[in-house]
């Protein structure tokens, strides 16, 4: 697949390893800001996440001047008027948002408002509304999956009018994301496997949808390569502090890549299943990967074989036929998959969910086509295709 | 020397072949959701009065088509009877010709951020697969091949002969009546 043309932008400082943490006051002080909000949710608080987050920052004279943690795991329209509301009355000047995807989407959407002014966040939803750069903003995730911390993108919902509302621009981006292996290591299992399989995605999409270019394949297949060797090793050893730091590096370089190039039909069936059926995206993720995979694999044959390097190692790569390597990369994934099933009973069919009835697959076909990023798969998809592929993943 | 001279002249062709084919593709979206039952399914579900726009940045050629409901389009020309709902917007006068003259497929310019959607982005991604049918069927086979992502196999010739005639039948009456007009 030859391109013609790309875009690749990321401004935002990484910041990684050990002690990261520690770095948050000096960065803060770099930008002017001396009164931070957290914002944050009651599982993060309850895990003692926010501990060494408030030590590093009180160890070097700087105070955190509120903390919100009842972020809910789909935020709100009203939860961002209220966090603005309160940032306003503390006259914060900067927000540290620490915590998953939904911390990181309400971090992003309460700088528009408190950068642009008012309260209704829905006025600033779209593309390229925002002209002008924000507050100060951080992020520290405690996942290793989403890669929210390098994307241009927030989902809030709006309750009243119970639809979902998208904000992009390049100002939401945090101007630092730190990754610090602590954040990770309380993970249960599940969750490990789960949002290390979407970061997985993330980077195996990017790698071989119709927006790739090389820039962001030098992170996806850094991501995929980190993935597959820390993975096993963390689910078997939670501790695995060196570990731990690898799946949060790869879910970051796998954020990076994929808000460059795109995702495609995986993203579009695992959106369509989490809307109908609740079920977590990463799941969703890791559980449609190598059906797409299988449905694309004419399309993407190049450099899905390429991948084979990544997730296998030079050994496999070089002892299996170029011919044969697209298949391998699929039957490395789905290897994967069942370590993390025999591991923490993480679903490889939608039957194993036991969240899904049959009778939505239709409906989730249907939704799934009207995903954006359908538009980016490699492959024309026709509701008889997403339907087909529905079915494989069934059982 | 001679390419300087010739330059404004270029732009001038290429500029005007986009307005043409903005005219021609209106008057065709409006024609296929006359003819084809599967444009006709895809656009039921966009909502009834939604006014859908393609158009050059900041200020090009544009073509105009509202959902009057019951999966039918009309074509109002370069100017909305009231604010658009859903706008793709290319991002310079070249990108739009690349697609037109079918040298880049629409998710290709997509991919390659040549274009810009302001409005639902569902919706867009209904209004894409609608072109891509429209596509399908008023291109010769090879040509359509170049345009979209996959020329569907489904699409047989006599089919796609007929409804091709009955489409630029359409376009052309549609033409004529606005001359009059």
């Amino acid at each position: 697949m030859s391109q013609k043309y790309y875009e690749f932008f990321c401004p935002v400082k990484v910041i990684a390893g050990k002690a990261a943490l520690e770095h948050i006051p000096y960065e803060l002080t770099g930008l002017a800001a001396k009164r931070p909000m957290i914002i944050t949710d009651k599982g993060v608080r309850a895990a003692g996440l926010l501990d060494p987050v408030i030590a590093a920052c009180e160890e070097s004279g700087l105070d955190i001047v509120s903390i919100y943690d009842d972020v809910p795991p789909d935020s709100s329209t009203s939860v961002v008027r209220d966090i603005a509301g309160i940032y306003r009355q503390e006259k914060c000047d900067a927000i540290i948002a620490v915590g998953g995807g939904s911390a990181i989407d309400t971090g992003k959407a309460v700088n528009i408002l408190v950068s642009e002014g008012g309260d209704d966040i829905a006025k600033y939803s779209g593309a390229g509304v925002l002209k002008h750069p924000l507050k100060p903003f951080f992020v520290v995730p405690t996942t290793a999956g989403t890669g929210s911390e390098v994307t241009a993108v927030a989902v809030i919902t709006d309750e009243k009018k119970g639809v979902k509302l998208a904000f992009t621009s390049s100002f939401l981006l945090p101007n630092a994301a730190i990754i610090d292996p602590r954040m990770t290591l309380t993970l249960p299992p599940h969750i490990t496997a789960a949002t290390a399989m979407d970061a997985m995605t993330h980077a195996t999409e990017a790698f071989t949808c119709m927006a790739k270019n090389p820039l962001s394949d030098a992170y996806a297949t850094a991501a995929v390569k980190k993935v597959s060797q820390s993975l096993l090793d963390v689910m078997d050893n939670p501790k695995d502090t060196n570990g731990r730091l690898e799946l949060a590096q790869a879910s970051t370089m796998a954020g990076i890549a994929f808000s460059n190039s795109m995702v495609g039909l995986v993203h579009s069936l695992g959106h369509a299943t989490g809307a109908i059926c609740h079920l977590p995206h990463g799941l969703c993720m890791s559980l449609y990967l190598p059906y797409v995979l299988e449905f694309n694999l004419e399309s993407i044959r190049e450099p899905l074989g390429e991948l084979l390097l990544y997730l296998e190692g030079p050994e496999v790569y070089s002892a299996t036929p170029a011919s044969r390597r697209a298949e391998a990369s699929i039957s490395a994934i789905r290897k994967l998959r069942d370590q993390l099933y025999k591991r923490c009973q993480l679903p490889r069919t939608l039957k194993e969910t036991g969240k899904v009835l049959e009778s939505q697959l239709d409906h989730i076909a249907e939704q799934a086509l009207d995903d954006g990023s359908i538009m980016f798969n490699p492959k024309e998809v026709t509701l008889e295709d997403a339907r087909e592929i529905l079915r494989r993943a069934w059982a | 020397m001679l390419l300087k001279r010739i330059q404004p002249m270029v732009f001038q062709t290429r500029r005007l072949y986009v307005d043409i084919m903005f005219q021609v593709m209106g008057r065709a979206l409006q024609a296929v959701s006359e003819v084809d039952e599967t444009v006709q399914n895809d656009a039921r579900a966009l909502p009834e009065g939604l006014l859908f726009e393609m158009m050059v940045m900041p200020d090009g050629p544009r073509l105009i088509v509202e959902h009057t409901g019951n999966g039918h389009f009309h074509y109002h020309g370069e100017s909305a009877p009231r604010p658009i709902d859903l706008s793709i917007q290319f991002k310079h006068i070249a990108h739009a010709f690349l697609v037109l003259s079918f040298q880049e497929k629409t998710a290709e310019a997509f991919a390659h951020d040549r274009m810009l959607v302001d409005g639902d982005l569902s919706y867009a991604v209904r209004m894409t697969r609608v072109l891509n049918r429209l596509e399908a069927f008023i291109l010769p086979k090879l040509i359509a091949k170049r345009a979209v992502k996959e020329y569907p196999d489904s699409l047989h010739l006599p089919e796609k002969l007929i409804s091709a005639a009955r489409i630029y039948l359409k376009v052309a009456t549609n033409f004529v009546e606005t001359a009059r007009a």
